[in-house]
């Protein structure tokens, strides 16, 4: 049979990969953490082990990507462009519900042909509150406490459920679970969860950053004392007025 | 050749889905200058990429179906339990609050009932994306409807224009199975929309994993002449019934009644709660926990004294 | 569907200071249906070594009695209890024998050896044995394990810190898988006695 007789071969098109990763983020009273690992693996192989998976949007609301990190990078991308739009049209940044909202819209409108990412943004609302957005990968959200998503999610989640949320632990009489934990417990807590993922996950380790954000006129004392901590608030004038944003680097193993 | 056709000659899928590249048509809602809905396109309808392959719809299985394939990368949560009833005191709708992931639950704080406006809600059930989006996109739509009627809309028709939206996706892989519940002129309505195009009207319906559980409770318990507070009771004992059963259902129950002057949200309960303890101090309520193993301690064969 | 998942269930296995802990769920299911929340996985093999088999029930069942007769006549054979290694290589070379067509269920062994040493053990289906030094799991709930475990094991429990960490490990993991859970036990072996307890946890 001649070449030009036969049927065409048909490939499946698959424009899809696993990146590997975890993220995770936590709310508190008056700030929030996100954080995640900064490996990108394919398979067994290690493609970088630099290669951030959380982003500053606004001084108050910071976004964590994780699954296929081409979709994930463009899905951040266009998210800041319609942020910036917005600042260009209300000359304000736009607030952390209505981010959220806009996440959704955005996922959606690809139903038909997803972006392969799971997102968490989390940040300050305009009450002054932490808080944290989940969302799957077709624009289902929910605000929580405290989410972990990607490849170690199922290591990460119930440790969290139990140290956060205290599930599964009985309060001493008269002294119940507090709503919220204070920072520097919190960091501890995100530190743990990311060794922990690390030890037992093929996927996770490399590098860890943390994004910390602090409402309005909140002090920044814990973080002051810590080491690796840089300021990475945008406006100026913030420093005095606004929010505050931070990142906080630790290295994790690379074996 | 067939595949190159059945592009030009498409059947399915009417609703505003063009092969543009509607990404890079920027409209004016983008720019943040009309609030709300995004990708709101300049006819009012959301439009949506397409991959670019001969079968798009094949395609979104391949990736997204995780019943067909396990393995599959994109995981939509599924699993649940949703029920609503009519009754003579209005609308009772309860749900749980479970989301998973395959074997993993994602989440266990979901609200898959949907507050579409003050007199209508809607429940979640199959793709929560589609659910939320889809019902909240309703909510503009019978706002809409006031605005330029003067008059609230009637829920048999935001029901039916529900079932319209989704019949145009027929075949693409939407997967909603919802309840929606309200009053209007008529009095307490009730009807159920899924994605395969069906609309119902009806008294009682359960949708989810664990609807055979929930409707065993119902069906046993059901009366038209039920005071509020048993039907309220009905409810949530009929969705702890399916948590306990239903490996993809639980967490918490969310119980909403409908009546004259709107819905009214009643409360959440642990599932885990009921089963030891109940509702705590709830009309309608029989004291004690839920659990077989709780009210029938000691009674049961294992509990009873051997003969020897 | 996978069938060690067909009927769901966890074990999780901990060492301590001169004591090891070993603890499962209560559930069996026939996939999403909770059929029974009463239905034994950890076995005692002696007053020291206890069995944990989550997996297919009925290769649970099976494998429980094939155990049983076998422990037994090694048992009567050299007139002496079993040591912990020595069971956990017979429970290996018992699942290889069936390397081509095996018993779908992954166990977790856990016992005081020869002047109390702890001992804990875990195979895959065809009897690869893995003796780690911390903690072992197995089950549908088994990741969810690993990064619980990981979190809160330290080294040198004492027999009340373990079971709390055991416990606080196994339920927290078995509360977000949807094959596990509906009650747990838990068995603490220390040198004079073994502590059983049955947890009240979530039933959903």
């Amino acid at each position: 049979m001649s070449p030009s007789a036969q049927a065409p071969i048909r490939h499946d098109f698959n424009p899809y990969t696993e990146n590997g990763g975890t993220i995770l983020a936590i709310a508190g009273a008056d700030f929030a953490v996100i954080a995640g690992d900064t490996r990108q693996s394919e398979g067994y192989n290690i493609q970088t082990r630099y290669a951030p998976k959380v982003f500053r949007l606004t001084d108050k609301a910071v976004l964590a990507v994780n699954g296929f990190a081409a979709d994930g990078n463009m899905f951040v991308k266009k998210v800041k462009q319609r942020l910036e739009w917005y600042r260009h049209a209300h000359a304000k940044d736009m607030p952390l519900h209505a981010i959220a909202r806009l996440i959704q819209t955005m996922l959606y409108a690809k139903r038909f042909f997803p972006y392969y990412v799971y997102n968490i943004l989390g940040g300050i609302e305009e009450d002054g509150t932490g808080a944290v957005y989940s969302f799957d990968p077709v624009g289902s959200y929910e605000r929580e406490a405290c989410r972990a998503a990607g490849a170690a999610q199922s290591l990460v989640q119930p440790f969290l459920d139990n140290q956060i949320y205290f599930k599964n632990q009985q309060a001493a009489p008269g002294s119940p679970h507090p709503a919220h934990l204070p920072l520097n417990q919190v960091l501890a807590l995100v530190t743990d969860s990311f060794t922990s993922a690390t030890e037992r996950h093929i996927e996770v380790g490399d590098g860890l950053e943390i994004y910390i954000v602090l409402a309005k006129g909140r002090n920044s004392n814990e973080l002051e004392s810590l080491k690796g901590v840089a300021e990475v608030t945008t406006a100026s004038e913030a420093i005095a007025t606004g929010e505050r944003l931070f990142v906080l680097r630790r290295e994790l193993k690379k074996d | 050749m067939n595949s190159i056709a059945s592009r030009f000659a498409s059947t399915s899928a009417s609703a505003a889905i063009s092969r543009d590249e509607e990404e890079n048509q920027v409209a004016a809602s983008m720019w943040g200058s009309t609030g709300g809905f995004g990708n709101l396109g300049q006819v009012g309808i959301p439009s949506f990429e397409i991959p670019r392959v001969p079968d798009p719809t094949n395609f979104l299985r391949m990736h997204t179906d995780d019943r067909n394939d396990p393995s599959c990368r994109i995981k939509i949560q599924h699993g649940t339990t949703t029920l609503a009833f009519r009754f003579q005191g209005g609308i009772i709708v309860a749900v749980d609050s479970r989301a998973t992931a395959g074997s993993y639950i994602a989440s266990g704080t979901v609200k898959k009932v949907i507050e579409i406006n003050k007199y209508l809600l809607g429940t979640m059930a199959g793709g929560a994306a589609d659910c939320q989006y889809w019902e909240t996109y309703l909510g503009i739509q019978c706002r809409l409807h006031e605005l330029r009627n003067r008059e609230r809309i009637s829920v048999a028709a935001a029901s039916k224009y529900l079932s319209n939206l989704v019949y145009g996706y027929k075949g693409m892989g939407l997967s909603m199975g919802t309840m929606i519940a309200g009053w209007d002129k008529t009095g307490p309505a009730l009807f159920y929309v899924d994605s395969d195009g069906q609309r119902l009207k009806g008294d009682l319906f359960s949708v989810g994993s664990g609807s055979t559980f929930a409707y065993g409770v119902l069906d046993a318990g059901y009366r038209w002449d039920l005071s509020e507070e048993e039907a309220q009771e009905l409810g949530r004992r009929a969705i702890y019934a399916a948590g306990h059963r239903d490996a993809f259902s639980g967490n918490t129950v969310n119980l909403y009644h409908v009546k004259e002057d709107g819905w009214k949200f009643i409360g959440n309960y642990d599932v885990t709660t009921l089963h030891y303890e109940g509702p705590g101090n709830v009309p309608g309520a029989v004291p004690g926990g839920y659990g077989y193993d709780v009210r029938t301690e000691g009674l049961h064969s294992r509990g009873a004294a051997t003969v020897a | 569907m996978s069938i060690m998942s067909y009927n769901g269930g966890s074990v999780v296995a901990m060492v301590g200071k001169n004591c090891v802990a070993i603890a499962s769920d209560l559930r069996l299911g026939s996939q999403a249906l909770t059929v029974a929340t009463d239905f034994q996985k950890i076995f005692p093999v002696t007053d020291r070594i206890f069995l944990g088999l989550p997996g297919l029930a009925t290769d649970v069942l099976t494998l429980k009695e094939r155990f049983r007769f076998r422990v037994n006549m090694y048992t009567i054979k050299e007139e002496r209890e079993i040591e912990p290694e020595t069971f956990a290589h017979l429970v290996s070379s018992t699942l290889y024998e069936r390397r081509f067509g095996p018993y779908f269920v992954e166990p977790v062994i856990a016992g005081l050896g020869k002047d109390n040493k702890p001992f804990i053990a875990a195979t895959d289906l065809i009897g690869c044995l893995t003796l780690p030094k911390d903690f072992a799991v197995s089950g549908t709930a088994s990741d969810k394990m690993f990064g619980v475990a990981e979190g809160l094991w330290e080294p040198d429990l004492e027999p009340e810190d373990l079971f709390e960490t055991i416990s606080q490990t196994l339920m927290n993991a078995v509360d977000r898988d949807a094959y596990s859970g509906w009650g747990a036990i838990v068995h603490v072996i220390t040198p004079d006695k073994v502590i059983t307890r049955t947890l009240k946890s979530r039933m959903d």
